[in-house]
């Protein structure tokens, strides 16, 4: 029994049905979660300090930087206590790509929902593809699957370094930590790092000046490691972002050994990488936690998780959604909703059953209707589930009680989980379900991995799921991250070897003068669960009469950088810059910088492009009139 | 022929928000998203400021503002896959010969919030210390269909522009607009900027353009140049950092000057089509087509536009001269294209036009390849396995020696090949002296 707040219970047979003699079950104002603290006692508060405290400042971020795209986040912070009162985050971008999906022939999915997002730059014609296939009933031929783990897993080689080391690493930099922390910086430089038989430096003020934007070490190797995992990725798609060889039914790349060889040369330079990474973000948790307790709060959030799993097993996945129970649980990582640091559920039809998409707080209108009532093996759906989903685009001014973003709210069980590539391994570590293999062991409280030999010697890490989840953890995980897609990338390109080894080359399920005739003429489903840089990665489509008539991306930013929901419970984003303490010193409230808020926010790896584009179906522009903006002015 | 339009939709948004008034003092927001107290301008300029007589050119420094329409950061990131040069030579000033540039980007910078937005305030204001460029990686898009709601559809930053002074969101068609006139270069990068792409494709929602639209046929940037494009989606990275390079290397003193096609393309870099240095076009000059995804022949029956699409990247590769679409297994679907995407849908389904060429081609293909197949088995034989009449590989070789009329035919191909030889004059080798042991 994996819902508390939605009306759905299980049968025996774990077969969904809603609760008998609800009516109108899925409506907001019957079906509610527990809430805390509402806005309106969140600005009662805010008036009551206004009236005693005059350094309450009211602040937009606009934009944030050092994330990819649009984003800004306005805040609401109390200087004399150290506190953030208020947040909202705000996605600054809508460019309809949906709506240019709608109407199309679904072999144009592929390559223009790819254009969603190019940070996220191969993920998006993977989970396409994965919607077309499960709605037109192609399943791809071993070797097609494992090119796309290949790749997939050598696209998180490129995406990790660059938040960690471009984006998110000079809010730890010498250049940083030396001006806003400078009590910080004086015990740096005599902290003596753990890692230095690693990553080779002493002390942590060392740490901290390769860390320095361009000028740094780090920095500049960071970016050197994401043009290595690229050209792994180009060799097998032709090019990064888009990749141009994502067919329906597997791939159109041509996989031969100086393919394979050229792919494993670039590898194999990632895993003495990896280890160093490691050693770094391991050391920067260690210092910033010893150094002031505080930084376990920044950027915390209560441990409610989601994501839908990555990384197919080649001889599980057969594009069935009738099936996807199992398949979904032969991922390298581990489909999975842990809800107060426990795993709910390992099941991809409850992770899709459960979802629901709100946009009270956003520039779109409200729809009405609910299409589908189940999911195709009759389990319920809400109206407000992805395959009901209509979206209406109203640009209006900008409101934090009512509208005040691009992004929407998607929630599971109307609860705010979070999404990130540490996910993965939080999931994985947990259920224990992961396919037996060399370098890799879930143990129920941590994950074990093994790093080849480099440079190195071959080595043992762990990764514990940690207790208490905030900033650090979410930089930490990555690191680790870093390593896990690096051993599936390794794990997939031997079994690519054996498969070539016995003869098998064929990478797509039919070829492409046959494609049209696999085109359904009925209406149909499909959704495409896979995973970015930052997590969760969903297309849900609707197919009729040979086109695509719905079309519904959900993004790991979006479910992060969401406004409140319909019960105020604040998005991740959000959420986490409330629970923020105002750590760095603030005498004078002019030199207030924001920085432990922009460490939390940053922590998320946010990646606005394809955060914000739903569909509409008439593309219309609606007036909305609103003048009121409030808050604290 | 249509007469272009009288005004641009650039003016009609300056129109529709009237002018600046004034910019927010530092006053109000202090450090606030300055967590290194200084901006990231300031914090390279030690590393990157050059010594006086190290200079190759007049530019010491260019200010290079890149903006975000209706973008999915494709181009940003391959422009950080870029080496030749790379982004930080140009942030670092570690390339000879060419000045310092700073940018102001907001995937990069240092700073947030209304600091990084000070220094494209003082750009506006006349009070840069060097030329600035401006870089729009994205479409732009009709703001007049958001702004009289008091919406947008892309922003960055809020200025007191609002009635009386109030705050209010600022889109990036605004600053485009605001900004062009005193730019020394407005670079299109990317297909979306220069074409419209996938947000101007069929469906459109948001009126997303060119920046070539939205500026107009007449603009002129402050050195006298219109638009200068970069397509791709997304673009080869060192496409576009080799053409600002190049374009500096010229105002440097040492560079020929770059020469652009008629949409304002670099004409070095898109003057060929991509099927002509293509590692599989010879297949299709033989009629030889892939058929299953995955073949290793030419892709033009899988859906490839390679023969018609202007675009470099089978010869340089997606980065570092690694992959390039049709060069792994991929059919080109003319992502550098003003017709991208809708004339390229749907996609996997061989072009029309392919039907007569691919037929040419398999007609002299059915005589060329066998003949050529002929002469690489001569070829594949050394001169003395063909006077031995053997050939000693332990392989296992299930090719029959050539017989009578094959050998024939050899003889007489090596008599043609010969047949303007010079060696075959009458000087005499005396430099080998009297006891070589040389063949015939």
């Amino acid at each position: 029994m994996c819902f508390k707040n939605l009306p759905v219970e299980f049968d025996s047979g774990g077969v969904a049905t809603l609760r008998g003699g609800i009516p109108d079950p899925y409506s907001v104002t019957v079906s509610k979660p527990e809430v805390g603290v509402t806005d309106a006692d969140r600005e009662e508060k805010i008036q009551r300090l206004m009236a005693s405290n005059g350094h309450i400042k009211d602040l937009n971020m606009d934009p944030v930087t050092r994330v990819a795209g649009a984003l800004a986040v306005h805040v609401t912070a109390d200087l004399d206590t150290g506190s953030y009162l208020d947040a909202h985050s705000q996605a600054t971008l809508f460019r309809g790509y949906e709506v240019i999906l709608m109407g199309r022939d679904p072999r144009d999915a592929i390559f223009v929902s790819s254009r969603a997002c190019g940070v996220c730059g191969g993920v998006h014609s993977h989970a396409a593809a994965y919607a077309i296939e499960m709605a037109m009933g192609l399943a791809p031929p071993p070797l097609g699957t494992v090119v796309r783990n290949m790749g997939e897993a050598v696209e998180m080689g490129y995406d990790n370094p660059l938040h960690l080391y471009l984006l998110a690493g000079p809010d730890y930099s010498e250049a940083v930590v030396s001006s806003v922390n400078p009590g910080l910086w004086r015990k740096a430089q005599t902290w003596r790092c753990v890692g230095t038989g690693i990553h080779g430096f002493v002390h942590m003020s060392d740490l901290m000046a390769a860390l320095n934007p361009l000028a740094g070490e780090l920095y500049r190797e960071g970016l050197e490691f994401t043009r290595v995992s690229r050209e792994a990725f180009s060799l097998l798609h032709g090019k990064y972002p888009h990749p141009q060889t994502i067919v329906p039914g597997g791939v159109s790349s041509t996989i031969t050994v100086q393919v394979l060889n050229e792919f494993h040369s670039r590898l194999s330079q990632c895993f003495d990488y990896a280890r160093r990474m490691i050693a770094v973000w391991d050391d920067l948790c260690e210092f910033f936690y010893e150094a002031d307790d505080r930084y376990q709060m920044v950027g915390y959030r209560p441990n409610d998780f989601i994501d839908p799993g990555f990384w197919d097993d080649p001889y599980a996945y057969d594009a069935d959604y009738a099936t996807c129970n199992d398949w979904g649980e032969r991922r390298f990582s581990t489909p999975g909703v842990i809800i107060d640091g426990e795993l709910v559920t390992t099941r991809l039809t409850d992770i899709n059953i459960g979802w629901e998409e709100f946009v009270d707080h956003s520039y779109y209108e409200d729809w009405a209707g609910d299409r589908y009532q189940t999911d195709e093996l009759g389990n319920p759906i809400s109206p407000y589930h992805p395959w009901n989903k209509q979206t209406i685009p109203a640009p209006s001014g900008k409101n934090w009680r009512e509208k005040y973003t691009w992004a929407c709210t998607p929630r599971w069980d109307r609860t705010s989980v979070e999404a990130g590539a540490y996910v993965r391994l939080m999931t994985t570590a947990m259920a224990q379900k992961q396919p037996e293999n060399e370098f890799m062991q879930p143990t129920g409280h941590s994950l074990r991995m093994t790093i080849p030999k480099g440079m190195g010697p071959e080595m043992e890490v762990e990764w514990h799921v940690p207790e208490k989840w905030n900033a650090f953890e979410r930089n930490r995980g990555r690191a680790y991250h870093y390593l896990f897609a690096a051993l599936v990338a390794l794990e997939s390109l031997l079994e690519a070897y054996r498969l070539l080894k016995a003869g098998e080359t064929r990478v797509a399920a039919v070829p492409a003068e046959e494609l049209e005739d696999h085109i359904p003429r009925d209406e149909r489903r499909g959704v495409g669960w896979w995973g970015a840089g930052r997590g969760w990665l969903t297309h849900h489509l609707v197919m009729d009469e040979g086109k695509i008539v719905n079309y519904q991306i959900c993004t790991p930013s979006t479910i992060n950088a969401s406004p409140r929901d319909p019960w105020d419970q604040p998005g991740p984003f959000e959420e986490a810059v409330m629970n923020t303490p105002i750590i760095e010193a603030v005498e004078d409230p002019s030199k207030f910088t924001s920085i432990d808020m922009l460490r939390a926010i940053r922590s998320f790896d946010p990646c606005m492009p394809c955060t914000t584009h739903v569909h509409t179906p008439q593309g219309t522009v609606t007036r909305e009139v609103n003048t009121c903006s409030c808050g604290v002015d | 022929m249509a007469a272009p339009p009288r005004t641009t939709p650039a003016q009609e948004l300056l129109d529709l928000l009237g002018p600046v008034e004034g910019f927010h003092s530092r006053e109000e927001y202090g450090d606030f998203g300055l967590p290194a107290r200084v901006t990231q301008e300031d914090y390279l300029a030690p590393f990157a400021r050059a010594s006086r007589d190290s200079h190759l050119g007049p530019l010491e420094k260019v200010h290079a503002f890149w903006f975000a329409g209706m973008s999915c950061d494709g181009c940003t990131v391959s422009v950080t896959g870029a080496t030749a040069p790379s982004v930080e030579s140009l942030l670092l000033a570690t390339h000879p010969g060419l000045p310092q540039v700073v940018l102001h980007h907001p995937v990069v910078n240092l700073e947030s919030g209304p600091n990084y937005m000070e220094a494209a305030e003082r750009a506006l204001k006349g009070e840069l210390d060097a030329p600035y460029v401006i870089i729009l990686e994205g479409s732009s898009t009709d703001e007049t269909l958001a702004v009289p709601h008091g919406g947008y559809w892309s922003a960055q930053g809020e200025e007191p522009w609002g009635e009386g002074g109030e705050m209010r969101t600022v889109t990036i068609d605004e600053w485009i607009a605001r900004l062009a006139p005193g730019a020394a270069a407005a670079l299109a990068i990317g297909t979306c900027a220069t074409w419209g792409g996938v947000p101007a494709a069929r469906g459109n929602p948001t009126g997303a353009m060119a920046l070539m639209d939205f500026l107009g046929k007449d603009y002129r940037s402050t050195f006298g140049l219109p638009v200068v494009n970069i397509p791709g989606c997304a673009p080869q990275g060192d496409n576009f950092t080799e053409t600002v390079a190049a374009i500096l290397y010229f105002l440097q003193g040492f560079g020929p000057l770059p020469e652009f096609d008629e949409l304002g393309r670099p004409a070095w870099l898109f003057g060929e089509t991509v099927h002509r240095t293509c590692t599989r076009g010879a297949y299709y000059e033989e009629g030889a087509f892939a058929d299953e995804f995955g073949d290793p022949e030419c892709l033009v029956e899988i859906g490839c536009w390679g023969p018609v699409v202007n675009c470099n990247i089978t010869s340089r590769g997606a980065i570092r001269h690694v992959g390039g679409c049709m060069n792994t297994g991929g059919a080109c679907i003319g992502c550098t294209m003003p017709g991208f995407p809708d004339k390229f849908t749907p996609f996997y389904k061989r072009p029309p036009g392919s039907t007569m060429s691919t037929l040419a081609s398999r007609t002299v293909g059915a005589l060329v390849t066998p003949l050529r197949r002929y002469t690489t088995e001569h070829l594949n034989r050394t001169p003395r396995w063909d006077r031995q009449d053997f050939v000693p590989s332990g392989w296992s070789r299930e090719r029959e020696e050539p017989g009578f009329i094959a050998d024939l035919g050899h003889r007489f191909y090596d008599a043609l090949r010969r047949s303007n030889d010079t060696s075959k004059s009458d000087a005499v080798e005396w430099g080998r002296g009297p006891n070589t042991i040389g063949d015939d």
